[in-house]
């Protein structure tokens, strides 16, 4: 029987070398990843060889993908797996990387950076309207409005956060370090001024509330978003399979 | 693109390549070739290029009945912006090598 096991991604525009290097060391232990599943990879036990591995984001359309597949196999690129718009690939150590320019590499990042806001979009307008509401509603009403625009913060908070990560990666890859690190450090900061304009402004008790719902949010949500976003991948993934 | 804009290297053998009909393993195996292994284009650089070459219609779709080698060739407007930035080129070529030799005098 196929042994298969699952590993976890650790959020691909937050550590995509270090997903990539994961994947080689379980590889040389045998263990060779097969497939994208929710959040992360499939595994399927085989002989230990080395392996190398990397993403490309692109959204091909139909027709398209003979030609682009085909450019990597004759590279030594083979395609191991497909989710959305994010294709991986193994070759073996020694290969030429996959982008051999920078101005080809930022591109890489603003493509991937492009998917995330358009997604997040709707979601900053919905969280404002749910501000609106919670100001102007009051009672029960006000209290529901209230936890559902906090948690819509923090989700819109995450996808600008890993937008930012995004273009911060192609800023590096441009050599503008101290934008790329400023990039980095806005959502703390961001984050640290609301607080402090929180404890100001508002009654303390009231902050410390504010404060608790969005710890709970910033665990608990990331989760769900990746989630949402796995499933769009999956759903996507069918219709264009029911395309052909 | 501007007119002062530069084409990148990597764009510029694309389309030095391009000035006959070949499809994206023979542009990279070419490139490979001519400067003995120094210059390689890796396969997600070159897709990127060829899409934003035919973007801005400085190449086009010459053959694309083998879905998996379809072959491509400049326009007339790829050509021009080509020849462009060979002067381009050859003005700093020319830079490097005057200041050499007259280091060595």
């Amino acid at each position: 029987m196929r042994q298969t096991k699952y590993m976890m991604s650790d959020g691909l525009a937050f550590s995509e070398e270090k997903d990539m290097e994961k994947l080689r060391r379980l590889s040389l232990k045998g263990w060779h990843v097969c497939d994208f599943k929710f959040m992360g990879y499939i595994l399927e036990k085989g002989e230990s060889s080395d392996y190398i591995y990397c993403i490309d984001y692109r959204s091909l359309e139909d027709g398209e993908e003979e030609e682009y597949f085909d450019l990597f196999s004759s590279s030594g690129w083979s395609h191991v797996a497909s989710e959305g718009d994010m294709h991986l690939f193994r070759a073996n150590p020694g290969t030429k990387p996959i982008y051999s320019d920078l101005d080809t590499i930022a591109e890489k990042y603003i493509s991937s950076s492009n998917t995330m806001i358009k997604f997040a979009i709707p979601l900053f307008f919905i969280t404002v309207l749910l501000w609106v509401g919670a100001l102007m509603s009051s009672g029960v009403l006000q209290s529901i409005l209230f936890t559902a625009a906090v948690i819509f913060s923090v989700i819109v908070i995450l996808i600008a956060w890993t937008s930012i990560s995004e273009y911060s990666n192609k800023w590096k890859t441009e050599g503008k370090h101290r934008l790329a690190s400023l990039g980095k450090m806005t959502l703390p900061l961001l984050l640290l001024i609301a607080v402090i304009i929180m404890f100001f402004v508002i009654e303390t008790d009231y902050a410390i509330q504010i404060l608790t719902s969005m710890i709970i949010g910033g665990i608990a949500l990331p989760t769900i978003i990746r989630g949402i976003i796995s499933l769009h991948h999956i759903i996507s993934r069918k219709t264009n399979e029911n395309k052909r | 693109m501007k007119k002062s804009e530069q084409l990148t290297d990597s764009m510029f053998y694309i389309m030095a390549a391009l000035t006959k009909p070949r499809h994206g393993y023979a542009i990279m195996s070419l490139i490979e070739e001519t400067t003995d292994g120094v210059i390689t284009i890796g396969p997600a650089s070159m897709y990127t290029i060829i899409k934003k070459l035919l973007t801005q219609e400085w190449i086009y779709l010459h053959d694309g009945s083998d879905s998996r080698r379809k072959t491509y060739l400049l326009t007339e407007n790829g050509r021009k912006v080509l020849a462009e930035d060979l002067k381009l080129r050859k003005q700093m070529i020319q830079l490097a090598e005057t200041g050499l030799k007259e280091a060595e005098e």
